[in-house]
């Protein structure tokens, strides 16, 4: 395991450079991290992180990932393994700030103009998230973008279910309105509730 | 199905990050920060040893340990005065009843013992 070097771990695929991770080869893990780096704080950064606050958040969530790349079976994707651990990370910042008690509330206000959506004008994912609250941004970045069930972002939130299912909702309807106008009409936005319902 | 293929979309959507400029400076600090960690457990680990050896030496020589050798050994010699009385002599038990005996038993712990703690510290 020790004869191999920077320029041979990026010819090599993630789950190999995770074994080579997990026997202590930290160069190994630095190729996945170059890989994966941008991935990760991108989620931050559209969970609502700063940019300096999501660089922090995803060191955070990488030297942890490499603590526990034992734990890696390799089941899913390296990144999405990550994103997961990165984003429960994000949510105990937001908890140790006092940031999360704004959650809990369901009826939450209206922040933009959801239906200012316009089909022959492509609005790019990011542009989109900024019209969700908080609550929402956070919520569906977690299920969509980290890939949790609405159990396991509720638990992660420390926040009932049915909030959760509700801020996914409302996210999902506005986030339709803004990427996809002429679907949300098919549909009235009412069953919008996300296939993750049952977690 | 149109909700099953927005949530798809969604998915695709949040899956497309787009490649930072700053991701090899990115990656480096974060290796170093594993680098800084790994120095501060070696140095943590060493530390740990250092104190326990001075500890153990100093235990062992507030313990009066080589008188009590001495008197393991005549112990010895009179275990092996008495077993030369009931078997028949021969040059292996006579060495090791004598303070050979004591010593080789010392040093096969200090071996065990520095095995056992290089396992630890290599599970850690």
């Amino acid at each position: 395991m020790s004869g191999a070097n920077q320029s041979s771990f990026a010819s090599l695929h993630d789950v190999e450079l995770c074994s080579y991770a997990a026997a202590g080869e930290r160069r190994a893990f630095g190729e996945l991290v170059r890989r994966h780096g941008s991935a990760v704080r991108g989620l931050l950064r559209r969970m609502g992180a700063q940019a300096a606050e999501a660089d922090d958040t995803a060191q955070d969530a990488f030297l942890a990932a490499f603590e526990r790349i034992a734990e890696f079976r390799g089941e899913g994707t390296f990144a999405g393994w990550v994103k997961k651990i990165a984003a429960r990370q994000y949510l105990r910042r937001l908890q140790r700030d006092r940031k999360l008690t704004a959650f809990a509330q369901e009826d939450v206000e209206e922040e933009a103009d959801v239906s200012a959506g316009d089909a022959d004008h492509r609005i790019d994912l990011d542009e989109a998230l900024k019209v969700l609250s908080a609550a929402e941004r956070v919520c569906v970045s977690m299920c969509y973008g980290a890939g949790l069930s609405h159990g396991e972002a509720a638990e992660a939130l420390n926040l009932p279910l049915g909030t959760v299912k509700s801020h996914v909702k409302r996210g999902l309807e506005k986030l339709r309105a803004r990427l996809a106008p002429g679907d949300g009409a098919k549909t009235g936005g009412a069953v919008l509730e996300g296939r993750r319902g049952n977690g | 199905m149109a909700e099953l293929d927005f949530e798809r979309r969604l998915e695709r959507l949040f899956g497309e990050t787009p490649h930072m400029g700053d991701s090899v400076a990115f990656a480096e600090r974060v290796e170093r920060r594993l680098d800084r960690g790994w120095t501060a457990r070696r140095w943590l680990i060493g530390a740990a040893g250092g104190a326990g050896g001075i500890i153990g030496a100093s235990q062992l020589l507030m313990s009066n340990i080589f008188e009590r050798v001495q008197s393991a050994e005549q112990s010895a010699r009179v275990l092996g005065q008495g077993l030369s009385r009931v078997t028949p002599t021969t040059d292996m038990v006579s060495a090791l009843s004598g303070g050979y005996g004591v010593w080789i038993a010392v040093g096969l712990a200090v071996i065990t013992m520095g095995f056992a703690v290089s396992r630890v510290i290599e599970e850690i």
